[in-house]
């Protein structure tokens, strides 16, 4: 087993998940409340990596912000080195790539919290943030869980992003699914089946985890007062 | 009956498919305008796959419906002939269980014109301020092993180890570098040859006594059902023009 790659890929996927979170959550309240008429265009742009090939991505990290390009010299300036073959390329490829996985359950989570509860916390005055703080995340706890789950596992499965953009970097950009792919292609089918079997494993529990979860896992203050 | 109709033009097609190759990646930029001086001067329909040597093996050895395996080395080939997957028979000159060598490919170092190194040499592979060389994976494609056994014959393996960039294949070697997202490539003389690439850089052919001759084989996938097609394209591939036309493109001819 190549620890040093399966070590990476739950680093590159513990940090995708949380800048993800970060962004998923406000992006979600703002889908879910808003009343904004570019909804439906945010909406399909996060959407857009659910059905976009990974090689479309690929090929506008390198090439687009790449180092011949206004964007990429501005990346490299602030980096020191261009996105490609880079963690931090990976970071940036990762994130745009689980983006709908992450956003799509709390926008299904938020919709269906109770419509009258977000009325009258809105007629007592609670702003935005409290909204979603107070009300929105503790009653749409699962769909935070499936959220960082998924985006964990989606970016743990990455392929064809790290294929186009990684250079096969020990340490750097050599994930498990690429260690898969050159064990298979370097007829080691015995550390294939080892890297192989991890991964469905690892995978198949984690989502036994999501569909067993309660409904609500977080007890906000909401429910406490309805109980 | 609906089904009956999609079911029939699709086996037809089967038996008259094109034939299939499964190419090396440096063939990629060779091969095509091949292809079509075949598809006219024969009237037979031909189509390559390009992707690394080994790669190819394994999609082979699962049963990919290629016709004809152009390798960019001999290992790859050799282990489907002892295989018994892959075969010469009917090659004019072809040893017993060996695949025939088509042509012998070159490696150069490729860099951009507007990079920090318009002429590259050996002394570029030395220099501290190298960041990133791209080379081809080389566990599995011959231009990577390739450069590994040059950078291990310029005593520069360890020092340049943290700098390597693996791409898949060469083609992609050759993209990595062409798009200044690696300083440098060591890739295909064929990559470099091509009009986008000398326009773009400049490539410095190694020496040849740096690496183990890259000897390019070729072998029959022996369920093929279009065996004479088969020998058709090698004999194509062989005769004086071609041959030729392939070390134009930065394949040397053998013998």
């Amino acid at each position: 087993m190549d620890w040093q790659a399966l070590a990476l890929t739950l680093k590159l996927a513990t940090i995708t998940t949380t800048i993800l979170l970060c962004i998923a959550i406000p992006l979600a309240a703002w889908l879910a409340l808003g009343r904004s008429r570019w909804r439906s265009v945010v909406q399909a742009v996060t959407a857009l990596p659910l059905v976009l090939p990974p090689t479309v991505l690929g090929f506008y990290l390198l090439v687009l912000l790449g180092p011949l390009t206004g964007p990429g010299r501005a990346i490299n300036q602030i980096l020191g080195h261009p996105l490609a073959f880079s963690f931090a390329g990976l970071v940036v490829g990762s994130v745009i790539y689980s983006l709908p996985f992450a956003v799509q359950p709390i926008v299904a989570g938020f919709s269906a919290v109770d419509g009258s509860l977000i009325d009258a916390a809105r007629l007592l005055g609670a702003r935005p943030i409290r909204l979603v703080r107070t009300i929105l995340v503790p009653l749409a706890g699962r769909s935070l869980l499936t959220a960082a789950v998924l985006s964990f596992l989606h970016t743990l499965g990455e392929f064809g992003v790290v294929l186009m953009l990684g250079g096969d970097i020990p340490g750097a950009t050599r994930t498990l699914s690429i260690v898969l792919f050159n064990q298979v292609e370097s007829f080691d089918y015995a550390s294939a089946n080892r890297t192989a079997l991890l991964l469905l494993i690892f995978c198949a529990a984690a989502l036994v985890v999501v569909y067993a979860a309660p409904k609500s896992i977080v007890r906000g203050p909401v429910e406490d007062h309805r109980g | 009956m609906a089904l009956g109709i999609l079911i029939l033009p699709m086996a037809q097609a089967q038996q008259t498919g094109p034939l299939r190759i499964a190419a090396a990646a440096d063939l990629q930029p060779v091969l095509p305008r091949l292809l079509e001086e075949f598809r006219k001067s024969t009237g037979i329909q031909i189509e390559a796959t390009y992707e690394a040597s080994a790669a190819l093996t394994v999609q082979i050895q699962n049963g990919a419906p290629f016709d004809l395996f152009l390798s960019a080395d001999l290992s790859y080939p050799k282990r489907l002939i002892d295989a018994r997957l892959a075969d010469t028979k009917g090659v004019p000159g072809a040893m017993e269980s060996q695949p025939v060598i088509y042509a012998r490919g070159a490696l150069v170092l490729w860099t951009r014109k507007d990079g920090h190194w318009p002429n590259p040499s050996l002394d570029t592979l030395r220099d501290p301020a190298l960041r990133r060389l791209a080379i081809a994976n080389p566990e599995r494609a011959p231009y990577g092993r390739a450069a590994i056994a040059a950078l291990t014959s310029l005593k520069l393996l360890d020092a340049l180890k943290p700098k390597l960039v693996t791409a898949e294949n060469i083609a992609q070697a050759a993209q990595f570098a062409e798009t200044g997202n690696a300083d440098a490539g060591l890739i295909s003389l064929t990559s470099a040859s091509t009009d986008r690439l000398k326009s773009t850089g400049t490539a410095f052919v190694l020496p040849k006594g740096l690496y183990p001759p890259i000897e390019q084989g070729a072998a029959i996938v022996s369920r093929t059902g279009q065996r004479d097609n088969c020998l058709k394209f090698l004999a194509f591939l062989f005769s004086p023009p071609i041959k030729q036309e392939l070390a134009k493109s930065g394949l040397t001819p053998v013998k």
